[in-house]
This record gives structure tokens, C-alpha cells and sequence, in this order.
């Protein structure tokens, strides 16, 4: 593509405001920013729209590109988070380069967050635009360099989502490494005895397809391993993967002997502890891989000590090898699919339900142990106590879920789980009683009122609200349930000989090693963020990186299957293109303003800058740079270029944002990834906040130099925000801590010069809390309220040197 | 899988191991200590008692923990303690093997 345009030419910008249907115009007076984008420098066309991401207004600001000469265009809409890509994609087409776009985020930032202040939200819109003009016409065009990926994939986890996403992306023609921290694969599904709402036998349906996995040329299977480092970017991860040992080899052949003799017996996990198992085991008969492995933890031989050798005399075929080490594999991956599952919540904190105090208290997942005739009762309905098969059971829903105690989301599976539950009851044994007491059904999917109806036809007594509690009969064991039947308006009290707890799910407990590894965010849940709710839904915000099944969001196992896939087909987009453009937003050194001093070099969080001390020459190694911005706030002499986000770019937006009324504003400055999209979901989520606040967007909070800040008060600016990612979860890996050290300075500063140091904030936010944005913001309009004249003056005075 | 396993599994009683004796010949002993430090299931702890050799040979504080793995008879010095099977008490699933 040739540019028609260059750096040099005169700006001719055209300014699009978009109406979005009722979703800015509702809010905002489209008509007048229009004609006050008309108004400012350099603006050759200013139109509005109702939709301007619709191919109408592409089609528009493509022709208009080409029959005004226009060489910038603005976008006022609305985050660029959601939509710069496409207008980049319209700029690209009518032969404009995409880096002379820029876009003003009216909407989200304004629009959804302001639905009472039409004047004020009208007045920010405009102040928005009026910095995207000022902005777009520093803009430089720039070429995007190309990076090769690597046609492979690590998925993380082996249950139901990650199988599937291995099977599809191995079929494809890729090569897959499966990581599973246990010792087979199969997860929570290999645990379940049937499937809603066809009542398909889990096993039966999980087992074919991981011993798939377990054959598969292009699988590599890793079990009893973990991820322990993630580094890199899109298309060249590298990955470090703990490879424990079982200390058995292939050699075994499943036979049992050594468990036979092994004198160490505990609690099965897989089982729930409802079974026994051996030292040396297999977690289930289906595991693959089928080889057993030696739990160390509680073998008799520990380091070094060969205390009891009975297994290894036992085995026939020699596979028992306790020398075997730790080893640390590094693998070279273009895409990685986090599909780590969900752990099921514990149920003893809820007291009253006095599950671990009442033996015929259980859970659902001891239940489907219970009930799977491969199970520790081989498949007989027993309760704990007396091993009898009871006569009446009672099921209690929402148990750690929907509830304060618990957590406040629905887990989706429950009320299903439960139905299917009590219809494989009613199969075997038609007389036990069952009562199941709800919040709501929720029986949203496929097939699932059906089965619903067809519980309610066997007999099963639905009643709608939870008991208050849990007692047992001391000689029985048998349990009363107490509480109110909401429909009745009627107290119930109901005698049953077993009660099963529907317990929620909820995140794992490492999901949080796994959000650093990526620099991923999580919901107030727990559960990973998706880049887009709506049309991004398995991707992660972090490049090449993808989400299936409960680590993304509680789901059935159908609902698992489909995003793993769906995943897989996102990974395999990505490595059947074998190569990615990385953005354009990498620094380029100054030779001439250069000292060589090195300062950058140290903050860049990826090594990525090499100083020559000898040559005085500083190199930027641009595959390794992720363009966080860090080192040109560094840069005391402005030897450091940031493309797209220059210092002048920034000073003139500030400039815009701070022509009037400079004292009654926040300069927010705002990192993409957390609090600027924090910002976004506030939009989105509608959570209102004073207008005042004008945000700046930046690639990291890194990027936001000190004389930024000392430049917007010196323009007498009422108040700065600098808001970032939480400290350890930075996107960039630690360049926020440079933000704090920044910050912390100025703080200082402002004290020595007796500028009120509350003028200044800093804000950790993740991508999930606007709700903590909005309240910041909400208690920095004490501070402006405060605010004297002769403050204003005094900080515009005492930074106006800078 | 982090959930708490709290319940005496179904199958307890069944797979119950088989229970040791213990025999220390304490005459023997020259109270090295190593039965009473390798023993992985830490079942022995050294005696107030003082043998005819003047030393303080073990004494079993749990003998129900023993696991019969033979270690201590395996690093003894001075065959000063082996272990048996303890006859007749809960040994299903041992004869059951048999």
C-alpha cells in the first residue's frame, strides 16, 4: 500500500460523530459536536451518523477520504477497544494508513455513564473530540512489522474443554501439548455418572475420546505436570512445564499387583473420599494415561530412603523406578488455551445445612459417586451411616451459590444436575421419596424442561424455598428440614433419611498463578475476563491466549465442549495465517537527544533495549518490545520516540482537555488494559459518575510520564488521576511498579511545593471494576470541591516551568 | 482436586491393612537410633529404659501406624527388631488375598 499521505502534508481531517441509535444521541447532542468539530483546526468535514460502524458509514467515510484528499480521520463513538480495528480497516481500504485514525470514546466513557447530564455529557463529548482532533493530527503513518508463529498449542488442563480443543486442533494438523496436573486426564466429567438431559453415561461418552487423546500422533500428553513460567507474546510463547515424576514407567501394564501389596491406604480423591486407595494407584479405572503412579506424598520412601520395596518386587514387568527426577520441559507455542476447570464449593461453612457434622448429609458430587456403578457402592443408592438404601431424600439447591454466604453468581449446572439426579433415583428405585427444595428452576437449555416434566411426572416433589436448616434425629440419623414454602406461603417440616447438597462451582484455586501467567483479568467471580462479551467471547485480552469451559464461566459439559472447540478454532486462525502484525507502537531512539544513560534499558519490563555505552547507541528490539511505553517516561531528555503515543500526541490532548474550565476537571490517565477498560465496563454496566473526568488513554500506566501530570496541573488542571493495573497483574509484567515509583515522586514533589499532594491519585482497577473507577472518581470531587483559585495558581506556577 | 475428604471411606473396613507386631529384643540393641529415625511411619521413640549393653533401646508408641514395611529390621545393626503380621485381628482383605 502506497500512503498518499505523509507527516509532512497539511492535516485534512474528517470528524464522524456516531449517534449509535439512541445509545449516544439518547444522552449526548450529536448535532451540536458536529458543528463544533467543524469549528476546530484543520477539520475539512464534520458529519454525524446514525450507525457509523455499519458498511453505510464505512462506505462514508471511504468515499470521503477520497474525494476530499482527507489524510486523518476521527471517530467520536464508541471504545476504541471495540471498534478501532474495524474503522482502522475502513482507513486501510480507501488507502489511508490505519495509524492516522484516531478515535474519541463518547459512549462508554460518556454517553452511558452521564444519562441525566445531557449538557455536561454534550460538553465532555465535545472535549473528547476536541483532543482526538488535536491528537489525530500529530499522528504519524507507520508500517507494522511482521512476527512468524509457531504451529503449535498448549492447552492447559485436561478435563472436557481442554480434550476436546487438543482433539480439534490436533485433527486439524497441529501440534498440541496437553498439560493435566493429575495423573489422568478427564477431570470433573470421568467423576459424573450420567449427562443432562440425555442421561448418556459420562464415562462412557469421556473415555473414547481420551484415549483419543492418549494416541493421538499430534498430542503430546503431559499429566502430573504444571506450567510454572509463561514468556513471550503472540505466536512465540515460551513455556516452562513441570513434569513430575510417577515413578512408574510405560512399562506397566495396569495389572494392580503393586497396589495389591502397598501398605499405605488413604482416601481416593477422584471418589471423594468415599473410597479407599493405595500409595501407588491408578485415580480410576478409565485414567489415561493407564500407567499408575506413586503418590509421594504420602509413600513410605521419601528422599533418598528406600524404606519399603514391596511394590517393586511385586511388579512383574519392572516398571516401578523410584529414581526418576523432576524434569522441566521448555516448549515453543504459537497459541495457548487455558481450560483449567472449576472446583466444586465446600459446603461446610454454610453451618446449617451441617454437612461434616451429619453423616447423611452430602454433597452432589458425592452423590454421583454414589450412584456410578463404578463407584465405592458399585452403583447403590447407600447412606453413609448404615449403608441402607433410604426411602426418602431430600435435595437442597443453590448451595453455595445465589447467596451471600456463598457466591452471588448462579453455577448454571445445579438445578439440571439435580433433576437428573432424582429421575436416575426414580429409575433404580421407584419408591424413595424425593424432594427437592429450590430458589428457581432454571431449566434454560435444550431438551432440559423436557426432562424437567418428566421428573415432575415421576413423582418428584418440588418445593420452592431453601430449609433454614438441617437437623438430625439422633437414633435415626434421619434428618428434618425446616423452612418455608414461599409458594404456600406455609412453614414445611420434612423428615428424609439422606440429604444432598447441589453445591455450586466456583473458580480454581490456582486460577490466580495462571491470571499472572498471562496477565489475564478475572471477574468480581473469579472467572477469567473474556477480550468481548459478545463477539469475542473465547478469546483472552492477552494476544493468542484463548479460554474454554469453567475456568471462562460455570458451564455444562455441552456448553464446554462448544467453547473448546470454539477456541480451538480460534487458535487454529491464528497458526493457519502463520504470522501476525504487531502493532506500530514501539519506541524509535533519538540519536541526537541521546546520553546514553540507560535509564530506559533498565525499566523495560522484556529486556527489549539494548545500550551500547561504548558506540553511545541505543537499540529497541522490537519483537521482544510489547510497546508498554514505560521507558519513554523514563527518558528525561526525549531520546525516546513512543509511535502513537509521542509525547506532543499526549501534551496536545492535555492542551485540548484542559482550554477551559481547566480547574472543575480530572485528567485521567488510564492504562487499555485494566482501568481504561475498567472504565469501558462501567459504560457498559451503566454505572454513574460525575462528568467532569476526562479520561486519556495510554497502552500501560508505565507510559504515563511525570511531566504529563506536572503539565496538566500546570494548565490548571483540578485534579490528575493515574490509574493502572493492580500491581502484579500489570499487563506489561511489572512496568506499573515504575507508575508507583513515579507517582510516589511527584507526591513528594507536590509536598516540597506545597501543592495539595490529594490533587494527584493513583488507582489500581482491574478490567472488572468500574465500580471502584466510578467511586474514585465519585471522592476526587471532594478535593476539586475544596479547590481555591489561589491553589490552581499556585501548582500552575510551581510546575509551569517544566 | 482440593476438597476436604473427611468421611471414613465406604470401604474402610474392607480394606483395612494388616495389622503388625512389633518385637524389639531390647538386649541387643546398641542404641544407634536409626530404626526410630528412618522408620517412615515414626512409630518408635527411644526408651527411658536402659538395657544390659547401657543403652536405651525403642519403644513402639503406635503400633497401629506400623505399615509392616520392614525398614527398621532391614537397617538394624544388631537383628534387635523385626516386625510380624498380627494374626486374626482385621485382616480381611489380607486373607482374602490369599
Amino acid at each position: 500500500m502506497v500512503d498518499r499521505e505523509s507527516s509532512k502534508e497539511e492535516p485534512r481531517i474528517g470528524v464522524y460523530i456516531c449517534h449509535c441509535g439512541l445509545n449516544i444521541a439518547g444522552t449526548v447532542d450529536v448535532e451540536e459536536v458536529t458543528r463544533f468539530a467543524s469549528t476546530l483546526p484543520n477539520v475539512i468535514i464534520s458529519k454525524d451518523n446514525r450507525y457509523t460502524c455499519s458498511d453505510q458509514g464505512q462506505q462514508l467515510i471511504k468515499n470521503d477520504i477520497k474525494e476530499n484528499n482527507l489524510n486523518r480521520i476521527v471517530v467520536a463513538s464508541c471504545s476504541p477497544r471495540l471498534h478501532e480495528p474495524t474503522f482502522r480497516k475502513a482507513c486501510e481500504e480507501a488507502g489511508l494508513n490505519k495509524y492516522l485514525f484516531e478515535m474519541a470514546n463518547i459512549r462508554e466513557h460518556c454517553s452511558w455513564v452521564h444519562l441525566n447530564d445531557k449538557i455536561e455529557a454534550t460538553q465532555k463529548a465535545k472535549d473528547l473530540v476536541k483532543a482526538a482532533v488535536a491528537k489525530v493530527a500529530l499522528l504519524e503513518p507507520a508500517i507494522e512489522a511482521e512476527v512468524p508463529i509457531t504451529r503449535k498449542t498448549l492447552v492447559i488442563g485436561g478435563g472436557i474443554a481442554g480434550i476436546q480443543a487438543a482433539l480439534d486442533l490436533a485433527d486439524t494438523g497441529y501440534e498440541v501439548y496437553l498439560v493435566e496436573r493429575e495423573a489422568s486426564i478427564g477431570g470433573r466429567m470421568a467423576q459424573i455418572d450420567k449427562t443432562f438431559p440425555t442421561m448418556d453415561c459420562s464415562i462412557c461418552i469421556l473415555a473414547p475420546k481420551m484415549s483419543d487423546v492418549g494416541h493421538h500422533p499430534n498430542i503430546t500428553l503431559l499429566t502430573n505436570s504444571e506450567v510454572k513460567e509463561v514468556r513471550g507474546y503472540i505466536g512465540n510463547f515460551k513455556v516452562k512445564v513441570l513434569k513430575k515424576p510417577r515413578y512408574v514407567t510405560d512399562d506397566c501394564s495396569a495389572c494392580n499387583e503393586c497396589s495389591e501389596v502397598c501398605p499405605v491406604n488413604i482416601p481416593n480423591e477422584f471418589d471423594v473420599g468415599l473410597a479407599t486407595r493405595r500409595a501407588i494407584y491408578t485415580p480410576f479405572a478409565q485414567a489415561v494415561p493407564s500407567t499408575y503412579v506413586v503418590d509421594k506424598e504420602v509413600c513410605l520412601n521419601k528422599e533418598g530412603i528406600m524404606a519399603c520395596d514391596k511394590c517393586i518386587i511385586a511388579c512383574e514387568r519392572q516398571a516401578i523406578n523410584f529414581d526418576m527426577e523432576p524434569e522441566t520441559l521448555e516448549l515453543e507455542v504459537g497459541t495457548i488455551i487455558v481450560a483449567t476447570g472449576a472446583d466444586v464449593y465446600d459446603p461446610s461453612a454454610l453451618l446449617n445445612y451441617g454437612y461434616t457434622r451429619y453423616l447423611n448429609v452430602i454433597t452432589s458430587l458425592e452423590f454421583e459417586r454414589l450412584i456410578n456403578a463404578g463407584g465405592p457402592s458399585g452403583g447403590s443408592l447407600i447412606r453413609p451411616s448404615d449403608m441402607k438404601i433410604p426411602e426418602s431424600v431430600a435435595f437442597i439447591q443453590c448451595v453455595g451459590s445465589r447467596s451471600e454466604k456463598g457466591n452471588p453468581y448462579c453455577s448454571n449446572v445445579c438445578c439440571m444436575n439435580t433433576i437428573k439426579d432424582s429421575l436416575l433415583i426414580k429409575e433404580h428405585w421407584p419408591r424413595v421419596q424425593i424432594y427437592v427444595f429450590y430458589v428457581d428452576m432454571r431449566t434454560f437449555g435444550k431438551g432440559f424442561e423436557d426432562l424437567y416434566r418428566r421428573a415432575k411426572e415421576k413423582g418428584v416433589i418440588f418445593i420452592r424455598g431453601l430449609p433454614a436448616e438441617v437437623v438430625e434425629e439422633r437414633k435415626t440419623r434421619n434428618l428434618w428440614l425446616t423452612g418455608e414454602n414461599t409458594l404456600q406461603n406455609k412453614l414445611y417440616k420434612v423428615n428424609v433419611d439422606m440429604v444432598i447438597l447441589s453445591v455450586g462451582i466456583q473458580p480454581c484455586q490456582d486460577s490466580e498463578a495462571i491470571q499472572r501467567f498471562f496477565t489475564l483479568s478475572r471477574t468480581n467471580d473469579g472467572f477469567f475476563m473474556e477480550a468481548h462479551p459478545k463477539l469475542r467471547p473465547v478469546d483472552a485480552p492477552t494476544g493468542g491466549v484463548f479460554l474454554a469451559g469453567c475456568a471462562e464461566s460455570p458451564k455444562d459439559i455441552k456448553d464446554s465442549v462448544t467453547q473448546a472447540s470454539a477456541a480451538a478454532a480460534r487458535a487454529g486462525i491464528l497458526m493457519a495465517q502463520g504470522k501476525v502484525t504487531v502493532e506500530a507502537i514501539t519506541p524509535k531512539p533519538i540519536p541526537e537527544n541521546c546520553r546514553v544513560c540507560g535509564l530506559c534499558a533498565q525499566v523495560c519490563p522484556y529486556n527489549a533495549i539494548i545500550v551500547d555505552k561504548e558506540n553511545k547507541l541505543v537499540e529497541v528490539i522490537e519483537a521482544a518490545c510489547a510497546g508498554c511505553g514505560t521507558c519513554g517516561a523514563e527518558c528525561q531528555f526525549g531520546a525516546l520516540h513512543m509511535r502513537h503515543f509521542t509525547d506532543d500526541q499526549i501534551m496536545t490532548q492535555i492542551d485540548a482537555l484542559t482550554e477551559d474550565d481547566a480547574s472543575k476537571k480530572i485528567i485521567a490517565f488510564c492504562c487499555n488494559w485494566c482501568a481504561y477498560a475498567g472504565a469501558d465496563f462501567a459504560g457498559v454496566s451503566r454505572i454513574q459518575y460525575p462528568p467532569n473526568v476526562r479520561i486519556i488513554r495510554t497502552m500501560c500506566s508505565g507510559r504515563i510520564s511525570s511531566k504529563f501530570i506536572e503539565h496538566a496541573l500546570s494548565r490548571g488542571a483540578g485534579a490528575v488521576l493515574v490509574a493502572g493495573c493492580h500491581p502484579g497483574d500489570c499487563h506489561y509484567i511489572g512496568a506499573n511498579y515504575q507508575t508507583k515509583k513515579r507517582v510516589e515522586r511527584l507526591w513528594k514533589k507536590m509536598e516540597r511545593l506545597g501543592v495539595n499532594k490529594s490533587r494527584l491519585q493513583l488507582l489500581w482497577a482491574s478490567a472488572a471494576e468500574g465500580e471502584r473507577i466510578a467511586s474514585k472518581i465519585n471522592e476526587m470531587q471532594v478535593t476539586l470541591k475544596g479547590l481555591t483559585t489561589k491553589e490552581v495558581e499556585k501548582a500552575r506556577e510551581a510546575f509551569s516551568d517544566n | 482436586m482440593p476438597q476436604k475428604l473427611w468421611r471414613e471411606p465406604l470401604d474402610a473396613q474392607k480394606t483395612k491393612l494388616p495389622k503388625a507386631e512389633i518385637c524389639i529384643i531390647t538386649d541387643l540393641c546398641k542404641g544407634c537410633g536409626f530404626c526410630i529415625e528412618f522408620c517412615p511411619k515414626n512409630v518408635l521413640e527411644q526408651s527411658e529404659q536402659l538395657n544390659k549393653k547401657g543403652k536405651h533401646p525403642p519403644e513402639v508408641t503406635d503400633e497401629s501406624s506400623c505399615a509392616l514395611c520392614g525398614f527398621c529390621t532391614a537397617i538394624c545393626p544388631e537383628f534387635a527388631i523385626f516386625v510380624v503380621e498380627k494374626k486374626g485381628e482385621n485382616n480381611v482383605g489380607n486373607e482374602e488375598k490369599e
